[in-house]
Protein backbone atom coordinates (compact mmCIF):
# COMPACT_ATOMS: atom_id res chain seq x y z
CA UNK A 1 0.00 0.00 0.00
CA UNK A 2 1.30 3.64 -0.43
CA UNK A 3 1.90 5.66 2.29
CA UNK A 4 -0.65 7.92 0.53
CA UNK A 5 -3.46 5.92 1.27
CA UNK A 6 -2.72 6.12 4.78
CA UNK A 7 -4.34 9.01 6.83
CA UNK A 8 -3.56 12.10 7.30
CA UNK A 9 -2.33 11.46 10.48
CA UNK A 10 -0.92 7.95 9.28
CA UNK A 11 1.22 10.05 6.70
CA UNK A 12 2.78 12.58 9.40
CA UNK A 13 3.14 9.70 11.78
CA UNK A 14 4.99 7.58 9.06
CA UNK A 15 7.40 10.73 8.21
CA UNK A 16 8.12 11.45 11.53
CA UNK A 17 9.39 7.96 12.02
CA UNK A 18 11.03 7.48 9.16
CA UNK A 19 9.36 5.37 7.22
CA UNK A 20 8.09 7.30 4.46
CA UNK A 21 10.58 9.44 2.94
CA UNK A 22 8.54 12.70 2.15
CA UNK A 23 10.02 13.77 -0.84
CA UNK A 24 8.57 10.59 -2.22
CA UNK A 25 5.46 10.91 -0.79
CA UNK A 26 4.92 14.60 -2.31
CA UNK A 27 5.80 13.16 -5.90
CA UNK A 28 3.60 10.14 -4.83
CA UNK A 29 0.66 12.41 -4.80
CA UNK A 30 1.84 13.96 -8.16
CA UNK A 31 1.60 11.33 -10.17
CA UNK A 32 -1.72 10.07 -8.21
CA UNK A 33 -3.20 13.48 -9.61
CA UNK A 34 -2.02 13.57 -12.91
CA UNK A 35 -3.33 9.71 -13.09
CA UNK A 36 -6.93 10.15 -11.05
CA UNK A 37 -7.40 13.97 -11.81
CA UNK A 38 -9.06 13.41 -15.77
CA UNK A 39 -11.83 11.66 -14.25
CA UNK A 40 -12.32 14.20 -11.42
CA UNK A 41 -11.32 17.36 -11.88
CA UNK A 42 -10.86 18.11 -8.42
CA UNK A 43 -7.29 19.94 -8.56
CA UNK A 44 -6.72 22.93 -10.84
CA UNK A 45 -3.11 23.42 -10.68
CA UNK A 46 -0.24 21.60 -9.34
CA UNK A 47 3.21 23.52 -9.02
CA UNK A 48 5.50 20.84 -8.38
CA UNK A 49 8.63 23.08 -8.09
CA UNK A 50 6.87 25.42 -5.30
CA UNK A 51 5.65 22.51 -3.60
CA UNK A 52 9.23 21.17 -2.88
CA UNK A 53 10.53 24.61 -1.85
CA UNK A 54 8.01 24.11 0.61
CA UNK A 55 8.36 20.90 1.57
CA UNK A 56 12.49 22.03 1.62
CA UNK A 57 11.99 24.71 4.05
CA UNK A 58 9.04 22.95 5.94
CA UNK A 59 9.64 22.94 10.05
CA UNK A 60 9.23 19.60 11.78
CA UNK A 61 5.52 20.50 12.41
CA UNK A 62 2.14 18.15 12.91
CA UNK A 63 1.83 17.87 9.48
CA UNK A 64 5.87 18.00 8.36
CA UNK A 65 5.73 16.70 4.80
CA UNK A 66 2.31 15.93 4.57
CA UNK A 67 0.78 16.96 0.77
CA UNK A 68 -2.55 18.67 0.85
CA UNK A 69 -4.89 20.62 -1.37
CA UNK A 70 -6.20 24.29 -0.84
CA UNK A 71 -9.27 25.41 -1.95
CA UNK A 72 -9.25 28.30 -5.24
CA UNK A 73 -10.76 30.17 -2.30
CA UNK A 74 -7.25 31.45 -0.99
CA UNK A 75 -4.40 33.51 -2.20
CA UNK A 76 -0.82 31.74 -2.32
CA UNK A 77 2.47 33.44 -2.33
CA UNK A 78 2.68 32.44 -6.07
CA UNK A 79 -0.99 32.66 -7.33
CA UNK A 80 -3.88 34.52 -6.82
CA UNK A 81 -7.53 32.99 -5.97
CA UNK A 82 -9.98 32.89 -8.55
CA UNK A 83 -12.60 31.39 -6.55
CA UNK A 84 -13.89 29.30 -9.34
CA UNK A 85 -14.65 32.13 -11.54
CA UNK A 86 -13.79 34.32 -14.85
CA UNK A 87 -14.36 37.14 -12.41
CA UNK A 88 -14.76 37.87 -8.89
CA UNK A 89 -16.08 40.64 -6.89
CA UNK A 90 -13.01 42.03 -5.52
CA UNK A 91 -9.56 42.02 -7.15
CA UNK A 92 -7.35 39.35 -5.86
CA UNK A 93 -4.10 38.91 -6.04
CA UNK A 94 -0.60 36.29 -4.90
CA UNK A 95 -0.33 36.53 -1.06
CA UNK A 96 0.00 34.69 1.92
CA UNK A 97 -3.35 33.82 3.63
CA UNK A 98 -3.69 32.77 6.90
CA UNK A 99 -4.82 29.21 5.71
CA UNK A 100 -1.45 29.30 3.82
CA UNK A 101 0.34 30.39 6.51
CA UNK A 102 -1.44 27.91 8.85
CA UNK A 103 -0.61 24.61 6.72
CA UNK A 104 3.38 26.22 6.14
CA UNK A 105 3.88 26.75 9.61
CA UNK A 106 2.69 23.19 10.69
CA UNK A 107 5.19 21.49 7.92
CA UNK A 108 2.37 20.67 5.24
CA UNK A 109 3.16 20.64 1.41
CA UNK A 110 0.59 22.33 -0.72
CA UNK A 111 0.67 19.73 -3.55
CA UNK A 112 -2.63 21.93 -5.43
CA UNK A 113 -5.34 23.95 -5.69
CA UNK A 114 -8.81 22.54 -5.37
CA UNK A 115 -11.67 23.38 -7.82
CA UNK A 116 -14.55 25.24 -6.18
CA UNK A 117 -18.13 26.69 -7.66
CA UNK A 118 -18.08 29.49 -9.20
CA UNK A 119 -18.16 32.52 -6.55
CA UNK A 120 -19.00 29.77 -4.06
CA UNK A 121 -22.30 29.83 -5.09
CA UNK A 122 -23.81 26.46 -5.30
CA UNK A 123 -24.05 23.71 -3.37
CA UNK A 124 -23.30 21.43 -6.22
CA UNK A 125 -20.11 22.48 -7.58
CA UNK A 126 -21.73 21.71 -11.40
CA UNK A 127 -20.49 25.21 -12.69
CA UNK A 128 -16.75 26.63 -12.30
CA UNK A 129 -14.49 28.26 -15.15
CA UNK A 130 -12.40 25.38 -14.85
CA UNK A 131 -14.87 23.02 -15.44
CA UNK A 132 -16.75 20.94 -13.19
CA UNK A 133 -15.19 18.56 -10.40
CA UNK A 134 -17.09 15.60 -10.28
CA UNK A 135 -18.28 13.08 -7.53
CA UNK A 136 -15.23 9.95 -6.94
CA UNK A 137 -18.36 8.14 -6.02
CA UNK A 138 -19.97 8.40 -9.45
CA UNK A 139 -18.31 10.94 -12.01
CA UNK A 140 -21.19 11.88 -13.42
CA UNK A 141 -22.95 12.97 -9.99
CA UNK A 142 -22.32 16.43 -7.78
CA UNK A 143 -19.30 16.54 -5.68
CA UNK A 144 -20.67 18.91 -3.71
CA UNK A 145 -19.69 22.82 -3.48
CA UNK A 146 -18.69 25.18 -3.47
CA UNK A 147 -15.50 23.09 -2.19
CA UNK A 148 -16.35 20.82 -4.92
CA UNK A 149 -12.12 19.90 -5.75
CA UNK A 150 -10.81 19.40 -2.09
CA UNK A 151 -13.79 17.36 -1.51
CA UNK A 152 -13.42 15.14 -4.90
CA UNK A 153 -9.27 15.28 -3.98
CA UNK A 154 -9.67 13.69 -0.68
CA UNK A 155 -13.14 11.81 -1.41
CA UNK A 156 -10.47 9.98 -4.84
CA UNK A 157 -7.28 9.72 -2.39
CA UNK A 158 -5.17 11.97 -4.51
CA UNK A 159 -4.44 13.54 -1.01
CA UNK A 160 -5.87 12.65 2.61
CA UNK A 161 -6.51 16.26 3.49
CA UNK A 162 -7.60 19.41 2.27
CA UNK A 163 -8.55 23.02 3.40
CA UNK A 164 -12.01 24.19 2.05
CA UNK A 165 -14.16 27.53 3.08
CA UNK A 166 -17.59 27.51 4.51
CA UNK A 167 -20.28 30.43 4.13
CA UNK A 168 -23.27 28.50 3.94
CA UNK A 169 -22.16 24.80 3.77
CA UNK A 170 -20.23 24.42 1.43
CA UNK A 171 -17.38 22.43 3.52
CA UNK A 172 -20.73 20.16 4.38
CA UNK A 173 -22.09 19.40 1.32
CA UNK A 174 -19.25 18.10 -0.49
CA UNK A 175 -17.95 16.19 2.37
CA UNK A 176 -21.52 14.16 2.42
CA UNK A 177 -21.27 13.98 -1.56
CA UNK A 178 -17.88 12.48 -0.79
CA UNK A 179 -18.49 10.49 1.83
CA UNK A 180 -15.68 12.94 4.06
CA UNK A 181 -15.79 14.64 7.34
CA UNK A 182 -15.98 18.19 7.59
CA UNK A 183 -15.66 20.42 10.24
CA UNK A 184 -17.16 24.04 10.01
CA UNK A 185 -15.30 25.50 13.01
CA UNK A 186 -16.67 27.87 15.22
CA UNK A 187 -16.88 31.47 13.41
CA UNK A 188 -13.30 33.20 14.31
CA UNK A 189 -11.70 30.49 14.93
CA UNK A 190 -9.60 29.24 12.62
CA UNK A 191 -7.40 31.31 9.69
CA UNK A 192 -9.82 33.72 7.50
CA UNK A 193 -6.80 36.64 6.63
CA UNK A 194 -6.31 37.09 2.83
CA UNK A 195 -10.00 35.82 2.39
CA UNK A 196 -11.17 38.42 -0.18
CA UNK A 197 -14.15 38.77 2.19
CA UNK A 198 -12.19 38.56 5.34
CA UNK A 199 -13.06 42.25 6.46
CA UNK A 200 -16.63 42.27 5.44
CA UNK A 201 -17.66 38.39 6.15
CA UNK A 202 -19.55 37.29 9.19
CA UNK A 203 -20.34 33.87 7.56
CA UNK A 204 -17.25 32.10 6.18
CA UNK A 205 -14.71 29.88 7.59
CA UNK A 206 -11.98 28.18 6.15
CA UNK A 207 -11.90 24.34 7.72
CA UNK A 208 -10.65 20.64 7.13
CA UNK A 209 -11.74 17.92 4.83
CA UNK A 210 -10.67 14.41 5.50
CA UNK A 211 -11.86 11.31 5.77
CA UNK A 212 -12.39 10.82 9.28
CA UNK A 213 -12.76 13.18 12.27
CA UNK A 214 -9.05 12.49 13.55
CA UNK A 215 -7.74 13.47 10.55
CA UNK A 216 -10.08 16.57 10.68
CA UNK A 217 -8.82 17.31 13.96
CA UNK A 218 -5.16 17.52 13.23
CA UNK A 219 -6.11 19.69 10.14
CA UNK A 220 -8.03 21.95 11.85
CA UNK A 221 -5.64 22.16 14.73
CA UNK A 222 -3.03 23.77 12.03
CA UNK A 223 -5.55 26.33 10.99
CA UNK A 224 -7.02 27.43 14.00
CA UNK A 225 -3.26 27.24 15.74
CA UNK A 226 -4.06 25.11 18.38
CA UNK A 227 -3.65 21.46 19.68
CA UNK A 228 -7.65 20.13 19.80
CA UNK A 229 -7.28 17.94 22.83
CA UNK A 230 -9.22 14.89 22.10
CA UNK A 231 -12.00 13.25 24.56
CA UNK A 232 -14.41 10.99 25.46
CA UNK A 233 -17.93 12.23 24.39
CA UNK A 234 -19.48 10.47 27.27
CA UNK A 235 -23.30 10.93 28.11
CA UNK A 236 -23.83 13.25 25.26
CA UNK A 237 -27.57 14.93 24.91
CA UNK A 238 -28.48 14.85 21.42
CA UNK A 239 -31.03 17.17 20.21
CA UNK A 240 -33.18 16.58 17.21
CA UNK A 241 -35.42 18.76 15.82
CA UNK A 242 -38.82 17.72 14.19
CA UNK A 243 -39.02 20.11 11.33
CA UNK A 244 -38.37 20.09 7.51
CA UNK A 245 -34.92 19.77 7.91
CA UNK A 246 -34.91 16.24 9.61
CA UNK A 247 -38.28 15.00 8.07
CA UNK A 248 -38.84 16.61 4.26
CA UNK A 249 -35.59 14.09 3.58
CA UNK A 250 -35.43 10.72 0.98
CA UNK A 251 -35.58 7.60 2.86
CA UNK A 252 -32.13 6.28 2.74
CA UNK A 253 -30.59 9.57 4.19
CA UNK A 254 -33.70 9.00 6.85
CA UNK A 255 -32.84 5.46 7.71
CA UNK A 256 -29.06 5.87 8.20
CA UNK A 257 -29.09 9.29 9.97
CA UNK A 258 -31.59 7.40 12.35
CA UNK A 259 -29.41 4.51 12.55
CA UNK A 260 -26.62 6.65 13.34
CA UNK A 261 -28.62 8.84 16.06
CA UNK A 262 -29.30 5.43 17.90
CA UNK A 263 -25.42 4.32 17.43
CA UNK A 264 -24.01 7.53 18.69
CA UNK A 265 -26.41 7.74 21.83
CA UNK A 266 -25.58 4.02 22.94
CA UNK A 267 -21.93 4.57 21.81
CA UNK A 268 -21.72 7.37 24.23
CA UNK A 269 -24.30 6.24 27.05
CA UNK A 270 -26.07 9.35 25.73
CA UNK A 271 -29.44 10.25 24.82
CA UNK A 272 -31.45 11.41 21.74
CA UNK A 273 -34.34 14.16 22.59
CA UNK A 274 -36.62 15.97 20.94
CA UNK A 275 -36.09 20.32 21.15
CA UNK A 276 -37.85 23.18 19.81
CA UNK A 277 -36.24 25.51 17.71
CA UNK A 278 -38.56 27.44 15.34
CA UNK A 279 -38.65 29.51 12.56
CA UNK A 280 -35.69 27.29 10.45
CA UNK A 281 -36.44 29.22 7.90
CA UNK A 282 -36.33 32.65 8.71
CA UNK A 283 -33.31 31.57 9.76
CA UNK A 284 -32.07 30.00 6.69
CA UNK A 285 -33.26 33.10 4.27
CA UNK A 286 -31.64 35.40 6.81
CA UNK A 287 -28.15 33.32 6.06
CA UNK A 288 -28.57 34.15 2.63
CA UNK A 289 -29.54 37.02 2.95
CA UNK A 290 -26.29 38.20 4.77
CA UNK A 291 -23.90 35.82 2.56
CA UNK A 292 -25.07 38.11 -0.63
CA UNK A 293 -25.35 40.99 0.68
CA UNK A 294 -22.42 41.99 2.89
CA UNK A 295 -20.27 42.55 0.10
CA UNK A 296 -22.41 44.49 -1.75
CA UNK A 297 -20.02 47.54 -1.38
CA UNK A 298 -17.42 45.75 -4.09
CA UNK A 299 -19.97 45.67 -6.39
CA UNK A 300 -21.07 49.02 -8.54
CA UNK A 301 -23.93 49.59 -11.70
CA UNK A 302 -20.52 49.93 -13.81
CA UNK A 303 -19.34 46.66 -12.50
CA UNK A 304 -21.70 45.04 -13.08
CA UNK A 305 -21.95 46.06 -16.99
CA UNK A 306 -18.93 45.03 -17.42
CA UNK A 307 -18.62 41.63 -16.51
CA UNK A 308 -16.42 39.16 -17.85
CA UNK A 309 -18.61 37.90 -20.41
CA UNK A 310 -16.64 34.24 -19.39
CA UNK A 311 -19.28 34.63 -16.06
CA UNK A 312 -22.04 31.75 -16.62
CA UNK A 313 -25.62 33.39 -17.08
CA UNK A 314 -26.38 32.21 -13.24
CA UNK A 315 -23.47 34.08 -11.65
CA UNK A 316 -24.13 37.19 -13.65
CA UNK A 317 -27.80 37.65 -13.28
CA UNK A 318 -27.53 36.15 -9.26
CA UNK A 319 -24.79 39.39 -9.08
CA UNK A 320 -27.17 41.70 -10.69
CA UNK A 321 -30.49 40.52 -8.64
CA UNK A 322 -28.26 41.27 -5.43
CA UNK A 323 -28.45 44.92 -5.79
CA UNK A 324 -32.30 44.71 -5.77
CA UNK A 325 -32.53 42.97 -2.53
CA UNK A 326 -34.61 45.18 0.40
CA UNK A 327 -32.38 46.91 2.77
CA UNK A 328 -35.33 46.41 5.07
CA UNK A 329 -34.49 42.62 4.49
CA UNK A 330 -31.17 42.68 5.43
CA UNK A 331 -32.05 44.59 8.52
CA UNK A 332 -34.59 42.01 9.78
CA UNK A 333 -31.81 39.50 9.08
CA UNK A 334 -29.72 40.69 11.51
CA UNK A 335 -32.72 40.38 14.01
CA UNK A 336 -33.32 37.05 13.29
CA UNK A 337 -30.07 36.35 13.55
CA UNK A 338 -30.23 37.40 17.32
CA UNK A 339 -33.54 35.68 18.18
CA UNK A 340 -31.89 32.17 16.74
CA UNK A 341 -28.45 32.88 18.77
CA UNK A 342 -30.75 33.62 22.19
CA UNK A 343 -32.87 30.33 21.11
CA UNK A 344 -29.50 28.11 19.97
CA UNK A 345 -27.74 29.35 23.70
CA UNK A 346 -31.11 28.52 25.52
CA UNK A 347 -31.28 24.82 23.63
CA UNK A 348 -27.11 23.97 24.16
CA UNK A 349 -28.59 24.41 28.01
CA UNK A 350 -30.41 21.30 27.57
CA UNK A 351 -28.25 19.17 24.66
CA UNK A 352 -24.93 19.36 23.88
CA UNK A 353 -25.17 18.73 20.26
CA UNK A 354 -28.10 19.17 17.66
CA UNK A 355 -27.97 16.45 15.06
CA UNK A 356 -29.92 16.72 11.60
CA UNK A 357 -29.30 14.91 7.90
CA UNK A 358 -26.53 17.23 6.53
CA UNK A 359 -28.36 17.11 2.91
CA UNK A 360 -31.75 15.68 2.34
CA UNK A 361 -30.92 13.63 -0.27
CA UNK A 362 -27.39 12.27 -2.13
CA UNK A 363 -25.44 13.55 -4.81
CA UNK A 364 -27.89 14.49 -7.87
CA UNK A 365 -26.66 13.99 -11.61
CA UNK A 366 -24.12 17.03 -12.40
CA UNK A 367 -26.02 17.69 -15.81
CA UNK A 368 -29.39 17.78 -13.81
CA UNK A 369 -29.31 18.88 -9.75
CA UNK A 370 -32.65 17.92 -8.70
CA UNK A 371 -33.45 15.52 -5.85
CA UNK A 372 -36.97 14.02 -4.87
CA UNK A 373 -38.03 14.19 -1.45
CA UNK A 374 -41.43 13.72 -0.32
CA UNK A 375 -42.74 17.56 -0.69
CA UNK A 376 -41.37 16.83 -4.33
CA UNK A 377 -38.64 17.39 -6.94
CA UNK A 378 -36.27 20.36 -5.62
CA UNK A 379 -33.27 22.13 -7.10
CA UNK A 380 -30.24 20.36 -4.86
CA UNK A 381 -29.58 23.82 -3.54
CA UNK A 382 -33.22 24.77 -2.30
CA UNK A 383 -33.33 21.23 -0.28
CA UNK A 384 -29.28 21.55 1.06
CA UNK A 385 -29.62 25.24 2.07
CA UNK A 386 -32.36 24.53 4.61
CA UNK A 387 -30.00 22.41 7.06
CA UNK A 388 -26.59 24.27 6.38
CA UNK A 389 -27.67 27.99 7.32
CA UNK A 390 -27.91 28.01 11.09
CA UNK A 391 -24.29 27.26 11.97
CA UNK A 392 -23.05 30.30 9.64
CA UNK A 393 -26.22 32.47 10.69
CA UNK A 394 -25.01 32.20 14.30
CA UNK A 395 -21.38 31.39 14.49
CA UNK A 396 -21.44 28.05 15.98
CA UNK A 397 -19.59 25.00 14.65
CA UNK A 398 -21.15 22.10 12.87
CA UNK A 399 -19.25 18.74 11.78
CA UNK A 400 -20.71 16.60 8.81
CA UNK A 401 -19.83 12.89 8.83
CA UNK A 402 -20.84 9.51 7.01
CA UNK A 403 -23.28 7.42 8.33
CA UNK A 404 -24.30 5.24 5.42
CA UNK A 405 -24.59 4.74 1.48
CA UNK A 406 -28.20 5.37 -0.32
CA UNK A 407 -27.68 3.59 -3.81
CA UNK A 408 -24.33 3.61 -3.56
CA UNK A 409 -24.03 6.98 -2.87
CA UNK A 410 -22.64 8.61 0.42
CA UNK A 411 -25.36 9.73 3.30
CA UNK A 412 -24.42 11.85 6.11
CA UNK A 413 -25.04 13.11 9.43
CA UNK A 414 -24.25 16.54 10.44
CA UNK A 415 -23.85 17.61 14.37
CA UNK A 416 -23.90 21.06 15.67
CA UNK A 417 -22.38 22.51 18.83
CA UNK A 418 -22.74 25.47 20.94
CA UNK A 419 -19.82 28.16 20.26
CA UNK A 420 -16.49 26.92 20.99
CA UNK A 421 -17.18 23.59 21.49
CA UNK A 422 -15.62 22.50 18.02
CA UNK A 423 -13.27 19.76 19.78
CA UNK A 424 -17.00 18.12 21.47
CA UNK A 425 -18.12 17.65 17.88
CA UNK A 426 -14.75 15.95 16.68
CA UNK A 427 -15.37 13.64 19.82
CA UNK A 428 -18.99 12.99 19.02
CA UNK A 429 -17.99 12.30 15.03
CA UNK A 430 -14.72 9.38 16.55
CA UNK A 431 -17.55 7.80 18.85
CA UNK A 432 -19.45 7.62 16.01
CA UNK A 433 -16.90 6.13 13.85
CA UNK A 434 -16.27 3.60 16.52
CA UNK A 435 -19.82 2.54 17.02
CA UNK A 436 -20.40 2.40 13.53
CA UNK A 437 -16.93 0.12 13.38
CA UNK A 438 -15.29 3.21 10.86
CA UNK A 439 -16.83 1.35 8.12
CA UNK A 440 -18.05 4.64 6.71
CA UNK A 441 -15.34 6.78 7.10
CA UNK A 442 -13.11 3.61 5.50
CA UNK A 443 -15.16 3.06 2.43
CA UNK A 444 -13.99 3.88 -0.56
CA UNK A 445 -15.35 5.00 -3.68
CA UNK A 446 -14.63 2.57 -6.68
CA UNK A 447 -11.31 4.99 -8.55
CA UNK A 448 -10.20 4.75 -5.18
CA UNK A 449 -10.17 0.91 -4.63
CA UNK A 450 -6.95 -0.87 -5.08
CA UNK A 451 -6.21 -2.86 -7.87
CA UNK A 452 -6.91 -6.37 -7.01
CA UNK A 453 -3.53 -8.11 -7.40
CA UNK A 454 -3.15 -11.64 -9.30
CA UNK A 455 -2.32 -14.18 -6.84
CA UNK B 1 -45.00 35.55 15.50
CA UNK B 2 -45.95 35.50 12.26
CA UNK B 3 -48.29 38.40 11.06
CA UNK B 4 -51.20 37.66 9.16
CA UNK B 5 -49.81 39.36 6.12
CA UNK B 6 -52.56 41.09 3.76
CA UNK B 7 -53.48 40.95 0.11
CA UNK B 8 -51.83 42.92 -2.09
CA UNK B 9 -52.97 46.39 -1.96
CA UNK B 10 -51.15 47.51 -5.26
CA UNK B 11 -54.08 47.31 -8.05
CA UNK B 12 -53.35 45.55 -11.01
CA UNK B 13 -53.87 48.30 -12.71
CA UNK B 14 -53.34 51.92 -11.57
CA UNK B 15 -55.16 54.79 -13.34
CA UNK B 16 -52.84 58.07 -13.91
CA UNK B 17 -52.78 60.47 -10.91
CA UNK B 18 -52.59 63.41 -13.38
CA UNK B 19 -48.09 63.48 -13.02
CA UNK B 20 -46.23 63.63 -16.41
CA UNK B 21 -45.79 60.47 -18.15
CA UNK B 22 -42.32 60.20 -17.64
CA UNK B 23 -43.19 61.07 -13.69
CA UNK B 24 -45.98 57.93 -13.19
CA UNK B 25 -44.49 55.19 -10.99
CA UNK B 26 -44.42 52.21 -12.34
CA UNK B 27 -47.79 50.41 -11.22
CA UNK B 28 -46.80 46.29 -11.92
CA UNK B 29 -44.75 43.74 -10.08
CA UNK B 30 -43.77 42.25 -13.25
CA UNK B 31 -41.63 45.76 -14.07
CA UNK B 32 -39.91 45.74 -10.75
CA UNK B 33 -36.83 43.58 -12.10
CA UNK B 34 -36.10 45.32 -15.19
CA UNK B 35 -37.33 48.82 -13.43
CA UNK B 36 -35.31 48.34 -10.88
CA UNK B 37 -31.89 47.39 -12.83
CA UNK B 38 -32.81 50.69 -14.83
CA UNK B 39 -33.09 52.88 -12.14
CA UNK B 40 -29.58 51.66 -10.53
CA UNK B 41 -28.40 51.96 -14.65
CA UNK B 42 -27.46 48.23 -14.33
CA UNK B 43 -27.81 46.91 -18.28
CA UNK B 44 -29.59 43.67 -18.54
CA UNK B 45 -30.33 41.18 -21.67
CA UNK B 46 -32.94 38.68 -21.85
CA UNK B 47 -30.74 36.08 -20.48
CA UNK B 48 -29.98 38.12 -17.11
CA UNK B 49 -33.85 38.82 -16.87
CA UNK B 50 -34.74 34.85 -16.99
CA UNK B 51 -32.02 34.25 -14.59
CA UNK B 52 -32.97 37.14 -12.50
CA UNK B 53 -37.01 36.50 -12.61
CA UNK B 54 -36.37 32.63 -11.60
CA UNK B 55 -34.51 34.19 -8.57
CA UNK B 56 -36.73 36.01 -7.41
CA UNK B 57 -39.71 34.20 -7.85
CA UNK B 58 -37.74 31.62 -5.75
CA UNK B 59 -36.53 34.17 -2.65
CA UNK B 60 -39.29 37.58 -3.10
CA UNK B 61 -41.79 35.08 -1.52
CA UNK B 62 -39.80 34.41 1.38
CA UNK B 63 -38.76 37.76 1.78
CA UNK B 64 -42.15 39.26 1.86
CA UNK B 65 -42.94 36.54 4.93
CA UNK B 66 -39.78 37.78 6.60
CA UNK B 67 -40.70 41.23 6.30
CA UNK B 68 -43.66 40.58 7.99
CA UNK B 69 -42.16 38.50 11.06
CA UNK B 70 -42.56 40.45 14.18
CA UNK B 71 -39.22 40.10 16.23
CA UNK B 72 -38.88 42.30 19.42
CA UNK B 73 -35.25 42.11 19.59
CA UNK B 74 -32.55 44.31 18.18
CA UNK B 75 -29.88 43.19 16.40
CA UNK B 76 -27.08 42.38 18.74
CA UNK B 77 -24.72 45.86 18.79
CA UNK B 78 -21.23 44.14 19.70
CA UNK B 79 -21.89 41.12 17.74
CA UNK B 80 -18.99 38.11 18.75
CA UNK B 81 -19.84 35.55 16.80
CA UNK B 82 -17.29 33.36 18.10
CA UNK B 83 -19.22 33.55 21.41
CA UNK B 84 -22.76 32.68 22.57
CA UNK B 85 -24.93 36.07 23.02
CA UNK B 86 -25.08 38.36 25.96
CA UNK B 87 -27.98 37.27 28.03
Amino acid sequence: MSALDLTLRGQAAAIAAGDTDPAELLDEALERIAARNPALNAVVETFPERSREMLDEAPRGPLFGVPVVIKDEWPLPWRAQRFGAAEMPTPSAPGESGPYRALRDAGATIVGVGNMHELGASSTGNASVYGPAHNPWDTDRCPGGSSSGPAAAVGGRLVAGAVGADGIGSIRFPATYCGLTGLKPTFGRSAMAGHHMAEVSTTIVSGPLCADAADCRLLAGALFGADLAAGEARGLRIGVVRDTVSEDVAPGVREACEAALAALAEGTGGEVKEIELADIEAATLATVLIANTENLGALSPSRLNDLDPELTPIARGFLKYRMLLPAAAAVKAQQVRTLMRRRLAAAFEEVDAIAWPTVPAPAPPLEAPLVELPSGTLTADQANVRGAGLANLTGIPAISLPVGLSDGLPVALQLQGAWGRDELLLDAAEALERANGRRWVEALPPLARPEPTEA
Amino acid sequence: MRRERPGCTIPAKRGSVGLPAPMEASNRADDFIPAGLASLGIEADEVDLAVIGAAHSLFWPAILELLELEIDVPPEPDLDLSRAPAR
